[in-house]
């Protein structure tokens, strides 16, 4: 067993280390060269301390990941406690419905809030014709929205598996010494939880902060990290790829430094009372029953509304950039004239993906999960890194690093799948060590014991027994590449155009409509897959982030 | 004859030697067992014996083969786990089969020991039932029954019966006796449950601190501890400090809490301080015409129905329990001073540490 280990260690290194660590350390070193290719300085992180419209970058990127933390976990932990203690009727209905989010691409929800409240969105003009003028929803507000209604489930799934994981013995116990039902909320209950609240709080920021699609769909003339990152590594006339270098390091610093503490905070503070079985239902009188029904309904129904936005607007008419209140398939049209291809090439590029991503994350989320030593403690950070990189910075690293000789991979769909798995790993990682923690040890040892070698036990026996776990990281795998958008648009080629991208130049061309068509293709392309195997995915949710 | 030989094993994880420097031999047919607290290193001197320990130094031998370098699906060895490690997957029968697949054993051959390893263990019928249908004392019989079924030259035992409820035990652990015996089986056998370490073994190993205190049977290790420790996880016992007299040739009298105590044999030089360990059941409430070795003061008296329990204290406040059956009537009030009698052979003395 321990050559397995150790063979899967050095091939899990191996691969991190080519397709992650050589391309970050090629961006960092591009940020210390003068024009990113001449001697070294450090000019290029002057220039952008001493600049400000990037000091501006930074303040709005951080201010924004703040503000959407803080409202997607106020607006997480009540839904929780509701999902969770709460009577509320359709209850598993809600929670299918909440976990939708994280398959989502949310720049589709950025891009229905334009549509929704932009300068000539529905509501802002009928708004307008009867008198009442909005505000724009443009820069930090639409921002903040969208963030934080898209990104809530990370920070509510782990907060009820938490609720849930509380025996019920633990609050008898704090009602027993006379704490009231809300004293007892707010000095037993949320206090437990609270890891589960700031482990998914953290995922919550990070996410912010790499985030392209959000920010360039709704942030008109503020300048955010990764908008500028892109820009200023592909834009035809300002390209500056050391700037770009520079602005990276510096994303990636914050996101490793969150992730570094998400981890550390994780491993001390986790409180369990183990709980043999769920507490039971609050009894509620029929006020405060009726209030958690109308906040938990309401919450998750807003925070999909843009999406179902798109979905309705995708079957409207538009003539140019003018949307007319008649229904019409013409934006489908429009979306498929050009070519099928982006089409396939998102279903191709997403199974292919999640097939290798499985394939490779299976064995490490075993190891990972099995064995506890400093090799594998190095081995399961080294597979949470990923999680730290935004695709943008990882799409311009593996640009650097694999554009020229010996091995250019750019150019085609093998760099994007590259990118794919790096950036998802850690998705098929957690998932597959979640399942790996239900499976007895003993069973291995049961079948190791009965004259089966242990390279056949895992082939035969453990993975058989896993087999929910990787159907579940397919799943996720699959969905999350199809909707990814920072960093194909950095990688992509005419050839291997996406969805995602297709949807992204008709936002930026004038053709809304057919940007709602690639959206709502988009919407079909996760949320089936999620629904399908909601119940799966679920069961996991706690231990995924 | 030989079964299993442990030579000078030691098993160290980083700084903590779980295993330290054991030597015992297992002799064929017997039940040996692992007796001792948690973190007594029972369990991985075990599992070092099946393969799932890397072992440090020393060397385990099976007859005449060195099998500590050998892979643990090469040994041969049976293994019964202690949540039994039911492949949930695989049906009953598959389950018994797993270990005769692995050994590519004819599919006729497969079906008809099943069903023989099934009857042995009063399972017959059961094979097409799935894991989860089955009770928890059913799935200790297949747990058996696969390990028994791909005859190996040892049977380990690890904690079989910790997870079944009190009446359940006592049952199995006189099924897993006479299965062993009639099969002639080897068995080491690891449990922390003095009582169920007695019932069943042929000689127990009580181990400490990945150190082996004593071998020997049942009978021996409780009536003739070597260590305190022995003779107070063994059944519990009075432990009374003392200074040892002069030895006469056949016992040494020792003072102890202000009494007066004849032990056989030589249990230190004049003037040496010695622990006395006196079994609560060796503890006689005197009546006239016995002779009282201790006075004591009646602190508590627990009925337990089969024996009453008497936490009682000597003049100096050493406690001290005294077991009288459960029939016999005690008229002594709380509170209230009794004499107490008992065999000097019962009693065993020990150098103080």
């Amino acid at each position: 067993m321990k050559e397995f280990r150790l063979v899967i260690t050095a091939i899990a290194l191996v691969l991190l280390a080519l397709f992650l660590l050589y391309p970050l350390a090629l961006v960092l070193d591009a940020s210390l060269r003068v024009d990113g290719t001449g001697g070294f300085t450090l000019g290029n992180f002057l220039r952008i301390f001493s600049s400000n419209y990037y000091l501006h970058s930074i303040r709005n990127s951080l201010v924004a990941g703040a503000l959407a933390t803080v409202c997607a976990t106020v607006l997480a932990v009540p839904l929780a406690f509701c999902l969770a203690r709460v009577n509320v009727p359709g209850r598993s209905v809600l929670l299918t419905l909440a976990s939708l989010p994280l398959g989502l691409p949310s720049f589709v929800a950025a891009y229905a809030l334009v549509l929704l409240f932009g300068h000539a969105g529905v509501v802002t003009s009928a708004l307008r014709d009867i008198g009442l003028p909005i505000g724009p929803i443009y820069g930090m507000p639409g921002v903040v929205i969208v963030f934080a209604l898209t990104l809530y489930p990370y920070v509510l799934m782990p907060t009820i598996a938490g609720f849930k994981a509380i025996d019920i013995s633990v609050e008898e116990a704090a009602r027993n010494l006379g704490g009231s039902r809300f004293y007892v909320f707010r000095t037993v209950l949320l206090p437990v939880v609270m890891p589960a609240v700031m482990a998914g709080a953290l995922l919550v920021f990070i996410e912010t902060l790499e985030n392209f699609g959000v920010p360039s769909v709704l942030g008109e003339d503020r300048p955010f990290l990764a908008v500028d990152i892109f820009k200023l590594f592909a834009g035809e006339a300002d390209s500056n790829p050391a700037a770009a270098g520079a602005l990276s390091v510096l994303l990636i610093a914050g996101t490793s430094v969150v992730l570094l503490i998400q981890r550390r905070y994780l491993s001390k503070r986790r409180f369990t009372t183990n709980a043999r079985s769920a507490p039971p239902l609050l009894p509620l009188s029929r006020g405060w029953a009726i209030a958690a029904t109308a906040y938990s309904w309401g919450m998750v129904l807003v925070s999909l509304l843009p999406f179902a936005a798109v979905l309705l607007i995708s079957f409207l008419k538009f003539r140019g950039p003018v949307m007319h209140w008649e229904a019409s398939i013409g934006n489908y049209i429009e979306l498929l004239a050009g070519s099928y291809r982006p089409l396939y090439n998102t279903l191709i590029l997403a199974t292919v993906t999640a097939f290798v991503a499985t394939v490779i994350g299976a064995p490490i989320g075993y190891v990972v999960a099995r064995h506890r030593g400093r090799l594998t403690a190095v081995l399961d950070m080294a597979g949470m890194v990923p999680f730290a990189v935004s695709g943008t910075v990882l799409g311009i690293g593996l640009i650097l690093a694999f554009n020229t000789r010996p091995l250019v991979l750019t150019g085609g769909w093998l760099i994007l799948v590259i990118a794919y798995v790096v950036r998802k790993l850690p998705f098929s990682i957690r998932s597959s060590a979640a399942i790996v923690h239900q499976i007895e040890p003993s069973l291995e040892e049961a079948s190791i014991n009965l004259g089966v070698s242990p390279l056949k036990t895992f082939a035969t026996l453990t993975v058989p027994l896993m087999m929910s776990g990787l159907v579940g990281s397919v799943i996720l795998v699959w969905i999350t590449v199809a909707s990814e958008l920072s960093s194909t648009i950095v990688l992509y080629t005419s050839n291997w155009s996406t969805m995602t991208v297709r949807m992204f130049q008709f936002l930026e061309g004038t053709a809304p409509g057919a940007a709602t068509a690639a959206a709502a293709v988009l919407i079909l392309f996760t949320a089936v897959p999620l629904l399908l195997v909601n119940r799966r995915l679920r069961r996991q949710d706690g231990t995924l982030i | 004859m030989t079964a299993i030989r442990i030579d000078n094993l030691t098993c160290a994880f980083g700084e903590l030697r779980a295993v330290d420097g054991i030597s015992a031999t297992i002799r064929r047919g017997e039940l040996f067992t692992l007796l001792g607290p948690s973190g007594c290193g029972k369990t991985t001197l075990l599992r070092s014996i099946a393969g799932f320990n890397d072992v440090t130094s020393g060397s385990i031998w099976l007859g005449e083969k060195r099998i500590d370098s050998l892979p643990a699906h090469q040994r041969n060895i049976g293994m019964v786990f202690q949540n039994y490690a039911i492949f949930p997957n695989l049906k009953v029968a598959d389950n018994v089969a797993y270990g005769l697949r692995a050994r590519r054993v004819p599919q006729a051959e497969i079906a008809s020991r099943v069903e023989k390893a099934l009857q042995r263990v009063r399972l017959e019928g059961f094979g097409s039932r799935w894991p989860h249908q089955m009770s928890g004392g059913q799935l200790q019989r297949v747990a058996i029954a696969r390990a028994l079924v791909i005859e190996p030259s040892v049977l380990l035992f690890d904690e079989p019966l910790s997870n079944l409820d009190a009446q359940l035990r006592t049952e199995m652990r006189v099924e897993i006796r006479r299965l062993q015996q009639s099969l002639g089986l080897t068995a080491v056998y690891v449990t922390h449950d003095q009582e169920e370490a007695l019932a069943i073994s042929d000689r127990i190993a009580v181990l400490r601190g990945g150190r082996i205190e004593q071998v020997g049977s049942p009978e021996e290790i409780y009536r003739k501890p070597q260590t305190p420790f022995v003779a107070e996880f063994l059944g519990g016992t009075n432990m009374l400090p003392g200074v040892a007299g002069a030895f006469d040739g056949a016992a040494t009298t020792v003072q102890a809490c202000g009494a007066t105590v004849s032990v056989p044999g030589k249990v230190a030089e004049t003037g040496g301080k010695v622990l006395l360990s006196i079994r609560p059941e060796a503890l006689r409430v005197a009546r006239d015409g016995d002779t009282a070795i201790l006075k004591a003061r009646l602190v508590l008296r627990e009925f337990l129905g089969q024996i009453q329990r008497l936490h009682a204290e000597l003049p100096d406040g050493t406690p001290i329990r005294v077991s009288a059956l459960g029939a016999a009537t005690v008229s002594i009030q709380e509170g209230a001073s009794f004499g107490l009698s008992c065999d000097p052979a019962q009693i065993v003395a020990f150098p103080a540490p």
